[in-house]
């Protein structure tokens, strides 16, 4: 039997998180007397709120005590309610719903603190740009013991849990540390192997992966397969030992730095399009592979294009099996946006965080339909947040589809919000604008917790202009949605 | 969609959903509405709820009720909501124990809820006025010797009317209303009749009293219980929608297999499961921290309003022209979820005080 009262302890935690959006001395609710207008649409939504003396009325003894000796096999709410009777029903029923523990047990809080403390002393300044920096401070959380969380140990993880991982994803969002130089590599490349490597191949690139010693790309998309990724037809023909591979990349996230490439390559072009696609492991270092910066709306080059002229790959590359690479193509993707779901909570919330720090400091009071647009965002955030944390144990399935769709499109609306709340300043672009010069001025880690977001990166219009990725960026949103009918919901293909 | 209910949970559940999908199918619901005898249908119906304890779920154990509490009600809700089970349970069990506990005074509460609980009387709850809407610090109060109500659920067919009225700035009373004039103010969704009450101020006797904040908090568990019937009813709209598109061919294919139609359904699902997890969260607000409750009940009923209200528009859509017969029972679905979102507070009422929470107005 589950303890309901863990999951209780949980759902304080939810409350936690809500709250913090008033500083302590804001909490208590504007009384109705103090704004005639609001009050006479709002009515008497006041009460007190003293979390201390409420705490203790949570789980009074003697409430407890009453649910105790309770046959779990007695169901069915039936019958004449009796005293006896309903007490039994009443112990059934509060069963709870055992969503994910929200609140930390005392493990938790302890790598919590201990997390936080590390961070507060040890988060660097790292310029946007500079890979060097970048390499050094995931190296230096590796040697920490924070990265590979949820890692085997043999492969130099930690062996813990995506609670442990999400505890890292809050904390290291609010000590606004550097990005990880190596994402590919730790959230889609590493994983994947995990699950489908030889012990050879894990021994081999795990580790690196971990250190940033070698940095990952991951190669699926194809000028001619995007959303269709079957229809890939860089194409590798069996020479020996070796695999001889010809063709195109692109939208390859980190290509330009990249050490490795994880690929998905045509081995056999005779058989149905799943079954002759193989995965590999390419050194980028390989003779004639070629990348080129593929410059995006935003103006950076957050990706590149790669081609492959005559690059031979030792067949002792290859992961799984010889045209198994659907199928391996597919757990990294639900690996992925598990993944991403993961840290989306924390970064929608922060990013509303933003929203309302944006409307609060403006000189000209919100209309009321902006307001209720800044309402209705925090309530998407909130139950979105929430979501992903009642449906974090199915993540790992097609249901991780539902959180990305949802978050790509309220992202997209809160950047948008973020960006109407300007007024006629909304359309200029702050620092420089698209001068990419202007873009090395922004930094990372302890200088940008005193940021006035000034830069370009840190700005409504970048986020807007960025956030149109969203509904593409790891699925569409009209494939997701396909996704959702046909794997969630059930419906048929063809 | 199941997610992650204990083995204990799912078995209530499915006890629950036996005994609607045994004794009130949809198909029930449209005999009684179709019958001379609706009333007589309804007693039937409310007299196996009386013998499952239903009445009681919200009543304390000193009073002879089961006592749950919020968290307890969203898993029996929902599946309530499924078959648009008729309002007396949301009237007299919900509204009227709510209100009860938290306004009525202690002989009131020996006298009432026991009763109540067992299902020997049927009570419901008048709160809001002409000119109130849902903010209930514009109540009015009585008017030439008179106290207006309006919206009153099933009224007509109970046997104790209670109504709050506003006695001063911010203060309520709890009144029983003798010998009042009921008529039915017909809302669209017949299963769920709402009535105007009128009752002279020397007809009322006072049975208990609080504040408007008090009164607030129960509209608000009521909304959060009404919020999560309507995530039951549009769970129930999408299941009935995907089961249709399934089999219903077009162009030689299942029109399930068109793209236009796919994303309609991923819509419907992505709403549902978040007013799931907003009407949760309301549930541990109301239980645990109900300084969070206004909060967490709005934004669940704003959930629930948009994820109801779609699905069984969509779910009319991608019926086609039998979704927009009288003889499909999505209609029942569509009024159930427009009526429900009226009730207690539409969106915007709710996205303002959530904006006022915010410190935005």
């Amino acid at each position: 039997m589950r303890d309901h009262r863990a999951f209780r302890r949980g759902f304080q935690g939810l409350f936690g998180t809500a709250g913090k959006l008033l500083p302590p001395d804001e909490r208590t609710l504007v009384q109705p007397a103090d704004i005639p207008v609001a009050a006479a649409r709002i009515g008497a939504c006041g009460s007190p709120r003293n979390r201390d003396a409420l705490e203790g009325t949570i789980h009074s003894p003697d409430r407890e005590q009453s649910r105790s000796g309770v046959d779990p096999n007695a169901i069915g709410l039936q019958r004449r309610v009796s005293r006896a009777r309903a007490s039994t029903v009443r112990a059934m029923v509060t069963m709870r719903v055992p969503m994910t523990r929200l609140q930390d047990t005392p493990e938790e809080a302890a790598f919590r603190d201990r997390l936080r403390n590390w961070l507060a002393e040890n988060t660097p300044s790292v310029a946007k740009h500079d890979v060097a920096g970048l390499k050094a401070w995931q190296k230096r959380l590796y040697e920490a013991g924070w990265l590979g969380l949820t890692w085997p140990s043999e492969y130099g993880g930690q062996g813990l849990t995506y609670r442990e991982q999400a505890i890292f994803n809050q904390e290291s969002a609010a000590a606004k540390v550097p990005p990880s130089i190596n994402n590919i590599g730790l959230m889609i490349a590493g994983p994947a192997l995990i699950a489908v490597a030889s012990s050879e191949q894990k021994e081999r690139y795990l580790r690196p992966i971990l250190t940033a010693e070698e940095i990952w790309c991951q190669g699926f998309s194809e000028p001619n397969a995007g959303s269709d990724l079957a229809a890939l037809q860089t194409k590798a023909v069996s020479d020996g030992d070796a695999y001889v591979i010809t063709g195109q990349k692109i939208w390859t996230s980190n290509s330009l730095i990249a050490d490795y490439i994880w690929l998905l390559v045509r081995t056999d072009p005779d058989a149905p399009r799943h079954k002759g696609i193989t995965a590999l492991v390419v050194d980028m270092k390989s003779p004639g592979v070629t990348v080129k910066p593929l410059r995006q709306l935003t103006g950076e080059a957050e990706f590149g294009e790669v081609f492959f002229d005559q690059v031979r790959v030792p067949k002792a590359n290859r992961v799984g099996a010889e045209n198994d690479g659907w199928v391996i193509g597919m757990k990294t993707f639900t690996r992925e946006r598990a993944n991403i779901s993961i840290s989306l909570s924390v970064r929608l919330q922060q990013q509303f965080d933003r929203l309302l720090h944006a409307v609060r400091s403006r000189d000209v009071p919100l209309d009321v339909q902006c307001a209720r647009q800044v309402a209705q965002a925090y309530v998407d955030s909130e139950c979105l947040t929430l979501t992903c944390e009642r449906l974090a144990d199915r993540l790992f399935g097609f249901e991780s589809s539902v959180v990305k769709v949802a978050w790509a499109e309220m992202n997209q609306r809160l950047q948008e919000l973020g960006l109407d709340t300007l007024g006629p300043e909304a359309p200029l672009l702050p620092g420089r604008g698209f001068d990419e010069s202007a873009e090395s001025t922004a930094t990372w880690g302890t200088e940008a917790l005193a940021e006035g977001g000034e830069s370009f990166e840190k700005s409504w219009q970048f986020g807007y202009l960025r956030s149109r990725a969203n509904t593409i960026e790891g699925g569409t949103s009209e494939i997701l949605r396909s996704v959702i009918a046909e794997r969630v919901l059930g419906l048929p293909r063809k | 969609m199941d997610f992650s209910l204990t083995d204990e949970q799912r078995m209530l559940r499915d006890s629950a959903r036996d005994f609607l999908a045994t004794e009130w199918p949809v198909a029930e619901l449209r005999r009684m509405l179709d019958a001379s005898d609706a009333a007589g249908a309804s007693n039937a119906l409310w007299r196996k709820i009386v013998d499952l304890g239903w009445p009681g779920l919200l009543v304390d154990e000193d009073y002879e009720g089961l006592g749950l509490e919020m968290f307890d009600l969203a898993v029996l809700m929902e599946e309530v909501g499924q078959y648009l089970i008729p309002g007396t349970l949301h009237a007299s069990g919900v509204l009227a124990a709510l209100a009860l506990a938290a306004l009525g005074d202690e002989a009131a509460k020996q006298r009432y809820l026991p009763k109540l609980a067992e299902g020997a009387l049927k009570a419901t709850v008048g709160v809001y006025e002409r000119n109130s809407g849902w903010t209930t610090a514009l109540l009015g109060g009585a008017s030439n010797g008179t106290v207006a109500k309006r919206f009153v659920p099933d009224a007509g067919d109970a046997d104790l009317i209670l109504l709050v009225n506003k006695t001063s700035g911010n203060d309520v009373e709890l009144a029983i209303a003798h010998d009042s004039e009921v008529s039915n103010l017909h809302s669209m969704d017949v299963t769920r009749p709402l009535f105007g009450v009128e009752c002279k101020s020397a007809n009322l006797e006072r049975v208990g009293s609080g504040t408007l904040a008090d009164l607030q908090a129960a509209l608000d568990r009521a909304a959060f219980a009404l919020s999560a019937e309507m995530v039951g009813g549009a769970a129930r709209v999408l299941a009935m929608t995907v089961e249709y598109v399934k089999n219903r061919k077009q162009f030689g294919r299942a029109v399930a297999t068109f793209q236009a139609v796919q994303h309609k359904a991923a819509d419907m699902l992505i709403g549902i499961e978040k007013a799931r997890t907003a009407v949760y969260y309301a549930a541990a607000a109301a239980d645990e921290q109900p300084e969070k409750l206004g909060e967490a009940a709005s934004i669940a009923k704003i959930a629930a309003n948009a994820a109801f209200v779609e699905a069984s528009q969509k779910g009319v859509q991608l019926h086609g022209g039998l979704g927009f017969t009288w003889e499909q029972d999505l209609h029942l679905y569509l009024k159930r979820a427009k009526a429900s979102e009226f009730t207690y507070g539409d969106s915007t009422w709710h996205l303002d005080r959530v904006a006022h929470l915010l410190g935005l107005s």
